[in-house]
């Protein structure tokens, strides 16, 4: 190894050292944090929420005229059209429900165990009718679905609840949720009962840090100004029935105006930020790894037509080409590498500050382990064209200017 | 002696175009990638209403459950909305030179053409002095007098957009447009307006563009119309109860702003909202301590951190990317510049001195910092282009001047970082040696 060599010839020229070395460390520092950053958003936006979501579709519907003040008139209007929904061919059900999961808008109470401590959970829902565990496509695992009795429950009876595994495990932490009462935690009145548990179903706040806690409420899932109906089409028949949908319920009232979009869709408008941030820092790392290859390109370039007279001699004196790439290669090793360790302290710096700024994720070793060894290479393979050039450097370059 | 500079540096540019390019285009994507973060920054966290900013302020009291602030984060902050029947009750001081307690809502828009199907539409429920006390601009007619806010008169100001699609653009004022269930006559049609952020409702989206249609508040009674924004209740309320039962009850969900030039008024309308509240006190409501607030446009979006945690991250990353940019610059500076050696050892042999060469060789740094800056603001003005299309936005991002000026600053500056050691080192070479190699 020619490292003694290699360090002492860099200390008399410091500068290409330095200049590699702080570009190499910035770029780390903010390479992996734009990764660490993209990680973390596309977890968020790929997070499976439970729901059958490539084939859901939303219809809401705002009637504008007087007959749908009276609430037996959308009883009927709203049995019909979901009677037409379901027969369409490609549709396999439909049910109505007031809000929506994964778009950012809804229903949300506190609730607790009768005789719990403490302010309770936050319980978002959804006002549903029946049919809507099939349409949402989500997986009961305790219990029971709505059933036509849950919808109308008598002045005593209490409302039939539907909730997610993480709710019933925040409420019942033994694991015993099933036919047990929940309580308005303000005024410890019994709100609901507890009748079916699903594995897993995102409320209207996938973002939120209690995307999991969600709970289906039997009920008309109406006022006189918005119908919305919840529509699973068979697989891959999303397209096909998509444009059905609007003349299927206007067929039945035309007095309506009706909107029609996929649930997919409104997750990605809930999710525009994040889905912008990823591909802005994707294209923002690689124009940086770009701009910094150039660098070291340039660099290792300049040093070698520098140098040219000096590999002459080397070479003069007995060097063989593949030492000369080899001293390249080395230095450029060298350089990188002490770049990478100060980038390693300056990622972490970066990472402390963003996390302040910018709820940036904290960043494992991993990954800082990761984006070393690629800068690592990525250093090496820019160094290595110059390098070449450098053993094509005829030893007679010695004798021509003394 | 400076034009000479600038010659000379273009000549040494057009030397070498290759190495040249290479020189600009690091500047420029630097420039442009900070500027337009720079700018989505700017535009996140500005001014909306610069000429009376301080002068708007937005009312908060705190009736919130006497058992549990408002706020578990932040216990001592008020509400962020107010109750119906408070907006009333405080709406009879005439104090402030404007005043509007106001709400989103979503109503039904029949077009005049019948083969045109109803839509739905965005519409602020407001009063008269929405319009004077934020300043909309009107391209047709106005908003409307103080006496329509009591009838309600049906009249309504609506946007560009929404004369375009009813009645193909032109001055609409005098025209009838049916909402809901009866005939409104446009008093008004607006100017493009979009402040940034969108100030006045915050709930709703800071980033989202004004509503196409305002119409007197007291229609949100006529009509039964709930909020489509932000309603929050901290008593019981049923779903079923009547419309002036929800009115009269605890429910927060009106935005109310209020206009106090001096400070003498801000003081007595601050003493006019103690005194309200001790009233209601009386009353058996608001069993919080006393907590209003009075904040101004900048106060209030500061409180309701409209700036997104993105927009800070990226302006932090686009920044040290410039910097990036400026490193990269030095190295090849400095291969340029020492290259030129045997030449400025001629220059300095025949009496050049060490700070000319210096101030010659940064005035070429500059002007590379200059041409880069000027492609790089082109570049940027492209991103943000991007940035809107993706955020679907309405064209929310754009370079102004301040951010040109800016765009600029950062490429001078980026040239002056990059320029500074290679011409430090290029004015210390000794005349005598390069001179005794030719």
């Amino acid at each position: 190894m020619e490292l003694g060599p290699i360090f002492r010839a860099l200390m008399h020229n410091p500068t290409r050292f330095w200049l590699i070395t702080v570009e190499v460390a910035l770029t780390l520092a903010i390479v992996v944090n734009c990764v660490a950053i993209i990680l973390d958003r596309r977890e968020l936006l790929t997070r499976p929420s439970g729901l059958d979501e490539p084939n859901l579709v939303v219809l809401t519907t705002r009637p504008f005229t007087d007959e749908f003040a009276d609430d037996g008139f959308i009883d009927t209007v709203r049995e019909e059209d979901l009677q037409q929904l379901r027969a369409l061919p490609g549709v396999r059900t439909a049910t109505a429900i007031d809000y929506l999961p994964l778009a950012g808008g809804g229903g949300l109470t506190g609730l607790a165990a009768p005789d719990s401590e403490g302010d309770g959970h936050p319980a978002p829902y959804f006002v549903v009718g029946l049919g809507a565990l099939d349409t949402l496509g989500v997986e009961l695992v305790a219990g029971r679905d709505h059933i036509e009795a849950d919808l109308r429950p008598g002045d005593d009876e209490p409302e039939n609840l539907i909730v997610t595994q993480a709710l019933a495990d925040r409420l019942y932490p033994d694991g015993d949720a099933l036919g047990k009462s929940v309580v308005d935690p303000d005024t410890r009145e019994i709100f609901g009962q507890i009748v079916g548990i699903i594995r897993e179903m995102h409320n209207a706040w996938p973002r939120s840090s209690i995307a999991g806690l969600a709970m289906l409420r039997p009920g008309p899932a109406y006022d006189q100004r918005e119908i919305r109906y919840m529509v699973r089409t068979e697989p891959g028949a999303m397209d096909a029935v998509f444009n059905e949908l609007e003349p299927t319920v206007l067929a039945v009232n035309g007095d309506r105006i009706v909107n029609v979009r996929s649930l997919a869709d409104y997750k990605r408008k809930y999710f525009d930020d994040e889905a912008v941030l990823v591909k802005v820092l994707t294209v923002l790392a690689a124009l940086l790894i770009g701009v910094t290859s150039l660098g070291i390109i340039g660099l290792t370039s300049f040093s070698v037509t520098q140098r040219t007279r000096e590999i002459g001699t080397r070479r003069a004196l007995g060097a063989t080409r593949s030492a000369v790439l080899r001293y390249f290669v080395i230095e450029i090793w060298v350089i990188t590498g002490i770049g990478l360790a100060i980038g390693a302290l300056l990622t972490y710096a970066l990472n402390y500050a963003l996390a302040h700024l910018a709820d940036a994720p904290s960043i494992g070793w991993p990954l800082i382990a990761t984006g070393i060894v690629f800068l690592w290479v990525i250093g090496l393979i820019s160094a290595l064209a110059p390098a070449f050039r450098a053993t094509l450097v005829p030893p007679v370059v010695t004798t021509r200017t003394v | 002696m400076f034009a000479y500079m600038i010659r000379i540096a273009l000549l040494s540019l057009r030397r070498n175009p290759v190495l040249s390019s290479l020189l600009i285009a690091a500047i420029a994507l630097g420039v442009a990638v900070s500027t337009a973060f720079v700018t989505v920054y700017y535009i996140y966290s500005g001014d909306p209403i610069p000429t009376k900013s301080d002068q708007l302020y937005y009312v908060q009291m705190d009736n919130w459950n006497p058992d549990r602030p408002y706020s578990r984060r932040r216990p001592e902050i008020p509400p962020d909305q107010i109750t119906y029947r408070d907006m009333q009750g405080i709406m009879t001081s005439d104090i402030p030179t404007y005043q509007s307690g106001m709400f989103v809502a979503s109503l039904t828009i029949h077009p005049p053409e019948a083969e045109q199907r109803p839509f739905r539409e965005r519409v602020r429920m407001c009063f008269a002095d929405f319009f004077p006390m934020f300043e909309v601009p009107f391209a047709f007619g106005g908003g409307w007098g103080r006496e329509s806010d009591r009838g309600p008169e049906p009249v309504v100001v609506i946007d560009a957009a929404t004369n375009d699609r009813l009645f193909g653009g032109g001055d609409s004022v005098g025209k009838t447009v049916r909402i809901e269930d009866r005939p409104f006559t446009v008093t008004g049609v607006l100017a493009p307006w979009r402040p940034s952020p969108r100030f006045y409702d915050t709930h709703t989206g800071a980033s989202q563009v004004p509503e196409g249609v305002y119409m007197p508040f007291e229609f949100a009674r006529v009509f039964e119309v709930y909020t489509a924004g932000n309603l929050l209740i901290w008593t019981d309320l049923e779903d079923s109860a009547p419309f002036e039962e929800f009115l009269a009850s605890e429910a927060i969900w009106i935005q109310m702003w209020a206009q106090l030039d001096t400070t003498e008024q801000r003081q007595a309308y601050s003493d006019f909202l103690e005194a309200y509240v001790m009233e209601q006190k009386k009353l058996g409501r608001f069993g919080r301590p006393l907590n209003n607030r009075l904040l101004d446009v900048m106060q209030w979006l500061e409180d309701q951190e409209v700036v997104p945690e993105e927009a800070t991250g990226m302006l932090v990353i686009s920044l040290l990317f410039l910097l990036v940019c400026a490193v990269n610059l030095i190295g090849i500076l400095l291969g340029k510049f020492l290259a030129r050696a045997p030449e400025v050892g001629v220059r300095r042999a025949l009496g050049a001195s060490r700070s000319v060469v210096f101030l010659q060789h940064i005035v070429e740094c500059e002007l590379v910092g200059v041409i880069g800056g000027v492609i790089g603001l082109g570049l940027s003005a492209l991103c943000l282009g991007v940035i809107n299309r993706l955020l679907d936005n309405s064209g929310q991002f754009g370079l102004d001047l301040p951010m040109v000026a800016a765009g600029i600053g950062l490429s001078l500056v980026a040239g002056l970082v990059a320029g500074l050691y290679p011409a430090w080192r290029i004015c210390r070479v000794p005349p005598a040696i390069h001179l005794k190699l030719q």
